[in-house]
C-alpha cells in the first residue's frame, strides 16, 4: 500500500515530465475536437446543400417508364417485328429468412432445380438488396396459375409485365431485320445520345433494328416515388415524363418474296438479293443458314450464344452484305462493258473457240470441251465462253477492268442502310502491291477476266451492278423507305449497255440461263460458277463432295423491257449457276410477277429443266487458274 | 458525471429517433434506459468505494475480465461473424467492454507501484503483457475495433508513465514493422473497409455504401438539422447501424451542425474535466487512473467520429454514451465514475 505516495514527496523533475505530457494530451484533445468541428462544418455548412440533394435522391427514386419499341412492317404493312407483353417473375430479396423455403417450393413449379435458383440468388449478393432477383422471364400462364394458387407461400414474389420483341416470321427475316438485346457497355460509352440510353435497355443489335434503333427505341419516361432503403414505395408517385414510344417503320421488303426466296434456298447455304433497280428498294434479302431472332429477344443463354457463334455454317454472318465470293462468269458483264468502253473490242469482233487456248505459256480451258466455235461478244456472253474473255483480258490489261468494275460499284460498300457491310476486293496492280507485297502478273489479269483469282464481291454488290446495267443508274440499296434515291448515273455509253443487255437476254433465251424462262415474263441475266478448289477439267461436278463443289451464281433483272426487279443469288457449293441458282430466282420471280400457279410448288419443274440444261452442257466451267 | 449523463440523454434521444420507424426496434431506447439505470447504479458503487481499494483489487478484476473473455471464445454467441457476446438468460454482455475498464485500472496500478523516475525495458515488457492478454483474446473473436481501443490506452500509459521518447519511437517503429503481418491476419472484409477509406468509390454498394450514406446523413443535416425524428437517412433506413455505431450521424442529420457542436462540446467538457481531475489528484495512482480513462474515451470517440466522417475505416467502434449497447454504456459510466472517485478524494489524506 505504499503507492499512497503524494505528488509533493515525489521527484520534482519527474513530475515536470508528467505535467508536460498531460499538457500534450490536452492539446491533442483540443486539436482533435476542433478538427472534428471543422469537418462537420465542411460537410454540413459548406457542402450541406449538395448532401441535401443526395439525401433527396436517396429518398426519391426515379422509376423508369419503358418506351414500347416501334413495330417493323414490310412494304404491304405486314408485321415483321412487334412487341408483345411478357410476364416476368421477380423475387424480392429483402423479405428475409423465408427466401430459402420460397425457392424450394418455386423450383418444381418452374421446372428448375433448387440449386440453379440458389445460385442465381447468390450471384446477387453484392448488389443492393432492393434489387429483386429475376427468377424467370416470360413465364407461362400455367406456371403463373400454379403460383397464384399458392400465393400465400410466396410472399416475396412479384409478377411484373414487361415488353418483349417478337418476330412472327422468325428466321425468315433474321439478317435484314436483325435482333435486339440488352445494351452492352461499349455501346453505353459511345452512345450518340447518352441521356436516352440506360444500362439494361433493350437495343437493336444488327440489321434494321440496329440501323434505325433510335427512332424504334423511343425515349423512356420517368416517374418519381418516395422509397425507403429497401426500395419499398411509400407515399404517392408522380409521373415526371411520359415515355415517348418508338416510331413504327415500314421497310421495303416484301414478305411474300422473302418467303419464296428463303423457301427456294431450302437447306442450301448462300445469299440472295432482290431489289427494285429504279429506286434501290430491297425487296428480298436472304442469307442462309439463318437464326431465329426470337431467341435473342427471349434472352439467349451463354451456351446458346456459343453454339450460334461456333456453328460452322456461320448463321450469324450476313452473307448478302459481308461474305466475299468470286463472281465467276457473272463478272463477264463487267468485262464486256470494259472491253467496249475502252475501245478494245467491237461488238462484231469475233474469235474462234476451240475449247482451250494458250496464254503466257499456260493452256487455259473453256468450260465446253469441244469449244464454241466462232464467237462474237453477244454469243460469248450467252454461252459464257471463257476463251473469248481470256483474250479480252489479255488485250485490255487490268486497268480498264478495275476502272469499269469500280464504276459499276464493285470493290466498295454499296451503302445499304444496315450495318456490317463489307467492300470486298476489286484488285489493281497497286492494290496487290499494297496488300500482298507482290507485283501484278499478267496471269492475274487472265484469272480476273473470268471472275476468279484475286477478285471478290458481295451478293449485294452484284445486285446493284446488274441493276446499274439494267437502268443505266447505280442505285444505293436500302431497306427503309425514305427520300427517293435515283442513284448515281454510270459513266457507260447507252450503246454499250444496249449490247450487253442483248447478250444477257440471250443468256436466258438460249444460253446458260434458260431454265429461268418458264413464266410469263422476260428475264435477262448471267450465270456464274465460282471455283472453290482448283481442279482440272473433266470431272463431273455432280460427283464431287458437296464442300468441294463450286459456288453457283445467277444475276440479272426482269422484265427485259422495263426492269422492275434486279437480283443476285449465290448458292454455296451449288455447282453450276444454271443448275441451282436459276431455279431459286425463278421461284421468286414467279411470286413477284404473280404467277402463283407454280410458285407454290417450289422446285420441281425448274429443277428438272436445269438438269436438262446441265446435260446439254449449259453449265459453265472454268479451267484451273494459274 | 453530469456531463456524462447529458451525453447519455442525447444518446437515448438519438436511439429513440433512429429506431422510431423500425418494426421491432422502436422499444430499444427503453432498453437503453434500463441499461442507463444499471450503469448509474454501477457507477455509484464505483464512486463510493475508494479508488485505492479498487486498485488493490485490480489484478483480480483483470483476471476475471480475462476469464470472461476466455469464456466468450469458448461459449460465446456469434453475432455478425464476431463471437463477443456472453448470454445469461435474457441478459447479454460484452466482456470486452469490461476488460477496457480493468485494463485502465491495472495499468494505473502498475505505473504507480513499479515505475519510478523512468521506465525500463522490463517494465515496458510487463505492461505490454498486461495489455496484450485482453487484446489478444478480443482479436480472436475477432473484434478488431474493440481491440484497437487498447492502443491509445497503452500509448498514454507509456507516455505519462514517463517512458523516454526514444523508447516510445522505437516502439512505434516496431509496431509499424509488424503492421504488414497484422494486415495479413485481417479478414477480407476488414481489409476492404480500410481500402475503402482511401477510395470510397471502390465499392459504392457494399462497404463504401455505409460511408457514403453516413456522409450524406451528416451533410444533409445542414446547420440546424431536419428536426428530431424527421431525418430521412436514418428514419428510412438508408444509413445502416443508425442507432449503434452511426448514431452520431443520425443525430447530426436531425440536429445539424449545432447538434454536432453540442455533442462535441459535451465530450470536450467531459474529457477536459477528466484531465483536470488527473492534475489535481492527490497521488500518482489517481493521476494515472484519470489519464487512462480519458485516453480510453478520447480514443473511442476519435475512432467513432472519424469513422462516421469518413476519415477512418468503418471498424465498428461505438460512440461512448450515445451508441446503443448496454455493456458499453455501463463500463463507460464506470470509467467516468473512476475519474469522479479520484476527484472527490483529491483533498483527503
Amino acid at each position: 500500500m505504499d503507492y499512497r505516495e503524494r505528488w509533493e514527496l515525489k521527484d520534482y523533475l519527474f513530475g515536470q515530465v508528467i505535467e508536460r505530457r498531460i499538457l500534450l494530451v490536452q492539446v491533442a484533445l483540443t486539436v482533435l475536437v476542433l478538427a472534428f468541428v471543422l469537418d462537420f462544418w465542411n460537410l454540413q455548412g459548406v457542402h450541406g446543400d449538395e448532401y441535401r440533394v443526395l439525401a433527396e435522391n436517396n429518398r426519391l427514386r426515379r422509376i423508369p417508364l419503358p418506351a414500347t419499341r416501334g413495330e417493323i412492317f414490310d412494304r404491304e404493312r405486314r408485321v415483321i417485328a412487334s412487341t408483345r407483353p411478357s410476364l416476368d417473375l421477380l423475387l424480392h430479396r429483402v423479405a428475409g429468412p423465408s427466401l430459402e423455403r420460397q425457392i424450394e417450393s418455386l423450383a418444381p413449379i418452374l421446372g428448375e432445380s433448387v440449386e440453379t435458383l440458389r445460385r442465381k440468388l447468390d450471384d446477387l449478393r453484392a448488389t443492393p438488396s432492393f434489387d429483386p432477383l429475376s427468377v424467370k422471364e416470360d413465364v407461362t400462364l400455367a406456371e403463373l396459375a400454379r403460383i397464384e394458387a399458392r400465393r400465400e407461400r410466396f410472399p416475396s414474389i412479384e409478377v411484373r409485365q414487361t415488353a418483349r420483341r417478337h418476330y412472327p416470321e422468325g428466321a425468315l427475316t433474321a439478317h435484314a431485320i436483325g435482333y435486339v438485346g440488352e445494351v452492352n457497355e461499349a455501346r453505353l460509352q459511345t452512345a450518340e445520345a447518352p441521356e436516352t440510353l440506360f444500362r439494361g435497355d433493350i437495343v437493336g443489335k444488327s440489321g434494321i433494328e440496329r440501323a434505325y434503333d433510335n427512332p424504334l427505341r423511343g425515349v423512356r419516361g420517368w416517374m418519381v416515388a418516395s422509397v425507403d432503403s429497401l426500395g419499398r414505395q411509400i407515399g404517392e408517385s408522380q409521373v415526371l415524363a411520359e415515355p415517348g414510344h418508338g416510331a413504327p417503320i415500314e421497310i421495303t421488303l416484301d414478305i411474300r418474296l422473302q418467303r419464296a426466296l428463303v423457301r427456294a434456298f431450302g437447306d442450301e447455304a448462300g445469299a440472295g438479293v432482290f431489289l427494285d433497280p429504279r429506286t434501290g428498294e430491297v425487296l428480298a434479302l436472304s442469307s442462309t443458314p439463318a437464326f431465329d431472332p426470337n431467341r435473342f429477344a427471349d434472352g439467349l443463354t451463354r451456351e446458346a450464344w456459343q453454339s450460334l457463334n461456333t456453328d460452322p455454317g456461320r448463321p450469324l454472318h450476313d452473307r448478302a452484305i459481308a461474305s466475299f465470293y468470286a463472281p465467276g462468269s457473272t463478272f463477264k458483264v463487267v468485262m464486256a462493258i470494259a472491253g467496249l468502253e475502252s475501245g478494245t473490242i467491237h461488238p462484231s469482233d469475233a474469235l474462234y473457240c476451240a475449247g482451250s487456248t494458250v496464254i503466257y505459256g499456260h493452256r487455259r480451258l473453256c468450260w465446253k470441251k469441244g469449244g464454241h466455235g466462232r464467237v462474237d461478244l453477244e454469243r460469248a456472253l450467252a454461252q459464257s465462253c471463257n476463251v473469248y474473255f481470256y483474250h479480252l483480258g489479255q488485250r485490255m490489261g487490268i486497268e480498264p477492268i478495275q476502272r469499269y468494275g469500280s464504276i459499276l460499284g464493285l470493290g466498295a460498300p454499296t451503302g445499304i442502310d444496315i450495318p456490317g457491310e463489307e467492300g470486298a476486293i476489286l484488285p489493281s496492280a497497286e492494290w496487290k502491291q499494297r496488300a500482298q507485297g507482290q507485283p501484278w502478273y499478267p496471269g492475274d489479269t487472265i484469272s480476273v477476266a473470268i471472275g476468279q483469282g484475286l477478285l471478290a464481291v458481295t451478293p449485294i454488290q452484284m445486285a446493284t451492278m446488274i441493276a446499274g446495267v439494267a437502268t443505266g443508274r447505280l442505285p444505293r440499296p436500302r431497306l427503309a423507305h425514305g427520300s427517293p434515291d435515283v442513284g448515281r448515273e454510270i459513266a457507260v455509253s447507252a450503246s454499250t449497255l444496249e449490247i450487253v443487255r442483248r447478250g444477257l437476254e440471250r443468256v436466258v433465251e438460249s444460253g446458260t440461263g434458260r431454265s429461268v424462262t418458264r413464266g410469263g415474263f422476260t428475264v435477262a441475266g448471267k450465270t456464274g460458277t465460282a471455283q472453290v478448289f482448283k481442279r482440272s477439267a473433266g470431272i463431273d461436278a455432280d460427283e464431287l463432295p458437296k464442300a468441294e463443289r463450286d459456288h453457283a451464281w445467277f444475276v440479272g433483272y426482269a422484265p427485259v423491257d422495263a426492269p422492275r426487279i434486279a437480283f443476285a443469288v449465290v448458292v454455296e457449293h451449288g455447282g453450276h449457276g444454271g443448275t441451282s441458282a436459276t431455279p431459286i430466282v425463278r421461284q421468286v420471280l414467279e411470286v413477284f410477277f404473280g404467277d402463283a400457279g407454280s410458285g407454290d410448288a417450289p422446285g420441281a419443274p425448274g429443277l428438272q429443266a436445269s438438269r436438262r440444261a446441265t446435260a446439254e452442257g449449259s453449265g459453265d466451267r472454268t479451267a484451273a487458274t494459274p | 458525471m453530469l456531463t456524462a449523463l447529458a451525453l447519455c440523454g442525447v444518446g437515448l434521444l438519438s436511439i429513440a429517433s433512429a429506431t422510431a420507424e423500425q418494426a421491432g426496434r422502436s422499444g430499444l431506447w427503453k432498453m437503453q434506459l434500463v441499461w442507463l439505470g444499471v450503469g448509474i447504479v454501477a457507477a455509484t458503487v464505483v464512486v463510493v468505494v475508494d479508488y485505492r481499494l479498487w486498485a488493490a483489487l485490480a489484478l483480480v478484476l483483470h483476471g476475471v475480465a480475462l476469464g470472461l473473455l476466455g469464456l466468450v471464445l469458448a461459449f460465446g454467441r456469434e453475432v455478425g461473424g464476431n463471437r463477443s457476446w456472453l448470454e445469461f438468460g435474457p441478459l447479454r454482455a460484452q466482456p470486452s467492454e469490461f476488460a477496457k475498464w480493468t485494463t485502465c485500472l491495472v495499468l494505473a496500478v502498475y505505473l504507480a507501484r513499479r515505475v519510478r523516475s523512468s521506465m525500463g525495458l522490463r517494465q515496458l515488457g510487463e505492461m505490454s503483457l498486461l495489455v496484450a492478454a485482453p487484446v489478444g483474446l478480443i482479436a480472436l473473436q475477432p473484434d478488431i475495433g474493440t481491440a484497437l481501443i487498447f492502443v491509445p490506452i497503452f500509448a498514454t500509459a507509456l507516455m505519462i508513465g514517463g517512458v523516454r521518447w526514444k523508447v516510445l519511437v522505437a516502439f512505434v517503429i516496431l509496431a509499424l514493422l509488424f503492421a504488414p503481418v497484422g494486415w495479413t491476419q485481417l479478414k477480407a472484409y476488414q481489409q476492404a473497409r480500410i481500402l475503402t477509406m482511401f477510395d470510397p468509390e471502390r465499392d459504392p454498394s457494399g462497404v463504401g455504401y455505409q460511408l457514403r450514406q453516413s456522409k450524406i446523413a451528416i451533410g444533409s443535416g445542414g446547420l440546424v438539422g431536419k428536426g428530431l425524428f424527421d431525418g430521412t437517412q436514418g428514419q428510412l433506413n438508408f444509413l445502416p447501424a443508425q442507432h449503434t455505431d452511426f448514431v452520431l450521424a443520425t443525430f447530426t442529420e436531425e440536429l445539424g451542425f449545432l447538434g454536432a457542436c453540442g455533442v462535441l462540446g459535451l465530450f470536450y467538457c467531459l474529457l477536459w474535466r477528466g484531465i483536470l481531475a488527473a492534475r489535481s489528484a492527490q497521488d500518482r495512482l489517481g493521476t494515472y487512473l484519470c489519464m487512462l480513462v480519458v485516453a480510453w474515451l478520447i480514443g473511442q470517440m476519435a475512432i467513432n467520429v472519424g469513422m462516421i466522417l469518413g476519415r477512418l475505416p468503418t471498424i465498428g467502434v461505438p460512440l461512448p454514451f450515445l451508441s446503443y449497447g448496454g455493456s458499453a454504456l455501463v463500463t463507460a459510466l464506470c470509467g467516468v465514475a473512476l475519474v469522479v472517485n479520484v476527484r472527490t478524494r483529491r483533498f483527503v489524506n
